[in-house]
């Protein structure tokens, strides 16, 4: 069992509905193929530093589980049929720094 | 007469020194610590984009360490800190 952190980019035109329907597909997809969630975040609308496939803002949404390599596969498979993505990235992580959100306190303040 | 000589030999020696002090670096300015190995230093992540930001010039090239003086181990994963976050558009 590995620690990832993993982060998709939704599409800004779509509605809270479409959004809370894919987030709750892909934490169902982590929790059947033997994975452990720990934590979900929402980062909220963000503004890109560069355009990605023409678009400005996207949606920012992070997971932290622990899974063994090959959900990882499934879970990137389908993403990359998704229409509502933009991106997504994993990364393989030693441990867990469950105490900062860093995009947490930049709403609040605003 | 063997003993004077030796002084005039040992009197040349300091002086061709004395000459080469202006070339070697001034230890105070050329040795600064590193700051991301200090105590309580910052945690370097993909996700911290304001100290990501501090070690990026603003064409968003990655500055050299010769010039931020960070040391390497830090610098390596500065730099693939910094291109993961360019990845997510957050830089």
């Amino acid at each position: 069992m590995n620690c990832y952190e993993h982060t998709l980019i939704i599409r800004q035109d779509t509605s809270d509905k479409q959004q809370k329907e894919v987030i709750s597909k892909y934490e169902d997809i982590i929790n059947k193929n033997s994975g452990k969630l720990i934590k979900t975040e929402k980062w909220g609308p963000l503004n890109f530093s560069t355009p990605i496939k023409k678009n400005k803002k996207g949606f920012y949404i992070h997971f932290k589980f622990e899974s063994d390599g090959q959900t990882i596969k499934k879970l990137e498979d389908l993403e990359r049929i998704d229409n509502l993505l933009i991106k997504f990235l994993t990364v393989k992580v030693k441990k867990f720094d469950l105490e900062k959100n860093y995009f947490e306190q930049k709403s609040k303040q605003n | 007469m063997r003993r004077m000589k030796r002084n005039k030999f040992k009197k040349k020696q300091k002086s061709s020194f004395a000459k080469l002090s202006m070339f070697q670096r001034t230890s105070g300015n050329f040795n600064k610590p590193c700051p991301l190995s200090v105590k309580n230093a910052p945690i370097i992540d993909y996700k911290n984009v304001p100290l990501l930001k501090k070690y990026v010039s603003e064409r968003g090239k990655i500055l050299p360490s010769r010039i931020t003086f960070v040391s390497q181990k830090k610098q390596r994963e500065l730099s693939k800190a910094i291109k993961r976050a360019r990845i997510l558009a957050l830089l």
